[in-house]
């Protein structure tokens, strides 16, 4: 592995063109993912024209770089101004939000720094050691039934956090799955509520529905404060935790880097379960449960791990399968079929120049985000020093342009601000938003897998509790859910005495 | 009937209506699909009927508990709590401005589009948000416009709607020609 890796830095480093690629993307995606209102997607999106220009080895160096650093970036909109860069800095929002109106958000931004980038280095040498044998243990014990009990358990543990009750957090998924049925079904290609519009048939975006719910909600929110005079300018909050802070989470550090690697290594799961589920896991295990949400470190630190740790680890399925683990995966494999290549296990034995190019680039993209962000930190905190008038319109327009570039379309603008609009109303209400995001990524997988499982298990259901994995999977989110209605009828009899 | 206010009885009436809304358009579909048992509408109705179950659990919470946070909930931001008083007309106009602008801009960029529209939207919105300094106005309404076109436009070369009505379309045609002849300079 290590004169593989060697190799890779060599071919990296030798060439000045490549080096300059590998500093856009690590500066680009940091940049997109800390500007709010656009994410590395738009960039991504942006750039993939370009990257026919490029060799094989860079344009796909590039994207796994951009996502890396990318993942990091999100962070830092989702703490300083509670818009999550990508849907996987959600949680992050959690708790790093109400740490910056609390004075601390160089606190949680540094955390977030150091955490991003011990998980996604963790996350690059698991991925160098053991792509092929994960892969291959993949393959024989992973399929759509498991997918499927993952993403039922990602749901399950998603609705538990974030609403005002576990019936607007059940609502709030259900409510992103019922959003993920419009367009065609994944099985026979059926048009589903598109109310006669045809460019509802290519379905929801979910970039435009995430700017929607995410930034442009928020921008709502806050000219609501404005209006009402309750508008209170979040604190800038220069200090960073000390190494004592981070040491003492030492162990959620370890249990995120677990749970997103899991998490990554799935086909089309990806880093946005993995942040939920890390974000789940730290809450679970807590003796302060109640902490979380109102400015707890640890919030912060389980959510960034894991997403960080899930990038490595995506790049697996999408490296030895050909199988993308998000929106941005999916673009590389664009960038593999531009330079007529197909991503799978033959890529290993036709391009491992290729192979070790990008988990070189990765390795060290993850550590510059130790380096880089630290100093970018410093400096972007100051962007809580604009008022805010200035800052919503210039996020309102990033938004509207990150939403169209996708797929050129105004509709997808439109909707990303009937989004904002509806977002904005139930947040009011006390509904989840990330519930509804994570309901609207994971609906089409889940019921694809679903659908595909059902038909390799012959509509016969129980074969799902024979296999162990998707047992485990299967028990995991029915506990999770049956501590919720635990804790609803607590609560309702604890009133009722009261 | 306990806790329950007008908004809760208007919440809990918008959720039934999507899900009999969503319940009876799945009809439109109902195809039978020759290699899945379940068809197109077995995922949605699924889903809808859970929806339906979590809606009812959810009007008896709010009955006994109103807009109260259950117990043990996490990741619910302080702000999401509290109440906002609109006695005041003024600040109701300023809230459905806001709501309202960005979703008029969305729909002219196809008619107008986005060069044309985009100065007078980012004037309005910093004048909803409370500015009434006209220098400030008209100044941060050129800087932001200047630095969107010059990373959008100049520097990465992103298509972005150009409108097709004129003389808005001219407007675009004439931005676009002069980033063209500005790159030909380098």
């Amino acid at each position: 592995m290590w004169e593989n890796f060697a190799a890779g830095s060599l071919a990296l480093f030798s060439d000045p063109f490549t080096v300059a690629i590998f500093v856009f993307g690590v500066l680009g995606g940091m940049l997109f993912g800390a500007i709010p209102g656009v994410s590395m997607l738009t960039l991504a999106a942006i750039l993939l024209p370009f990257t026919a220009s490029l060799t094989p080895a860079q344009g796909v160096m590039l994207f796994a770089v951009i996502y890396c650093t990318g993942t990091y970036g999100g962070a830092i909109t989702a703490i300083l101004f509670n818009i999550p860069g990508a849907p996987e800095n959600a949680p992050t929002a959690f708790d790093g939000y109400p740490m910056t109106r609390q004075g601390k958000s160089g606190k949680a931004v540094g955390a977030a720094v150091l955490c991003s980038a011990i998980g996604g280095v963790a996350s690059a040498l698991v991925m160098m050691a053991a792509t092929e044998p994960l892969a291959n243990w993949a393959i024989r014990n992973i399929g759509p039934p498991e997918i499927f009990a993952l993403v039922f358990f990602g749901l399950a543990v998603a609705s538990s956090v974030g609403g005002r009750s576990i019936w607007k957090g059940w609502m709030s998924v259900l409510l992103g799955l019922i959003i993920a049925t419009i367009g065609q079904d994944p099985v026979g290609g059926i048009n589903r509520y598109n109310f006669g519009f045809t460019d509802l048939a290519a379905g929801i975006a979910f970039v435009p529905a995430i700017l929607g719910f995410f930034a442009v909600s928020e921008i709502f929110v806050q000219a609501e404060k404005k209006a009402t005079g309750k508008f209170d300018a979040p604190k800038v909050g220069m200090s960073f935790p000390s190494f004592l802070e981070i040491w003492a989470h030492r162990i959620a550090v370890v249990r995120s880097i677990l749970v997103g690697f899991f998490c990554g290594i799935l086909p089309g799961i990806g880093a946005t379960l993995a942040a939920f589920m890390g974000y789940g896991e730290a809450v679970r295990w807590s003796r302060d449960k109640e902490g979380f949400g109102k400015g707890k470190l640890e919030g912060v630190i389980s959510s960034e791990t894991a997403n960080n740790a899930a990038t490595g680890a995506a790049m697996i399925p999408l490296l030895a399968l050909g199988l993308p683990g998000g929106a941005l995966t999916a673009m590389m494999v664009a960038v593999f079929q531009m330079h007529d290549l197909e991503p799978g296990p033959l890529v290993f034995y036709n391009s491992p120049e290729l192979i070790w190019i990008v988990f070189a680039a990765m390795f060290y993209a993850n550590l510059s985000i130790l380096f880089i962000g630290l100093v970018e930190t410093k400096t972007i905190l100051y962007l809580l020093k604009i008022p805010f008038q200035f800052l919503a319109p210039m996020i309102l327009l990033l938004a509207s342009i990150g939403s169209y570039i996708g797929r050129g379309l105004v509709l997808d603008v439109i909707v990303m601000f009937g989004a904002g609009i509806i977002g904005f109303l139930l947040r009011r209400s006390g509904y989840s938003i990330p519930g509804i995001v994570l309901g609207i990524i994971l609906g089409k997988i889940g019921e694809q897998n679903f659908a595909q499982g059902m038909q390799m298990v012959h509509y016969d259901l129980g074969t799902y509790f024979s296999r162990p994995i998707c047992l485990i999977l299967i028990v995991a989110g029915a506990l999770t859910l049956l501590a919720g209605i635990y804790k609803a009828v607590g609560s309702s009899r604890s009133t009722a005495s009261q | 009937m306990g806790n329950l206010t007008r908004s809760h009885m208007i919440e809990t009436g918008v959720w039934l209506a999507i899900c009999i809304i969503f319940f009876v358009y799945s009809f439109e579909f109902n195809q039978p699909i020759e290699i899945y048992k379940f068809g197109a509408t077995g995922w949605p109705r699924v889903v809808l009927v859970l929806l339906l179950l979590a809606t009812i659990g959810n009007f008896f919470y709010l009955r006994t508990h109103g807009s109260a946070v259950q117990k043990g909930r996490v990741g619910i931001a302080d702000e999401d709590e509290a109440g906002t008083d609109y006695s005041d007309t003024g600040a109701v106009m300023k809230v459905v401005g806001v709501l309202g602008t960005p979703f008029v801009f969305a729909m002219l960029l196809k008619p107008v589009g986005f060069y044309f529209a985009t100065p007078f939207f980012i004037a309005l919105i910093i004048f909803l948000f409370g500015e009434r300094r006209v220098k400030w106005i008209l100044g941060i309404t050129v800087l932001i416009y200047a630095m969107l076109l010059g990373l959008f436009m100049v520097v990465l070369n992103a298509p972005l709607p150009q409108g097709n009505m004129s003389p808005f379309y001219d407007y675009s045609a004439f931005i676009l020609t002069l980033n063209t002849q500005l790159q030909q300079m380098w």
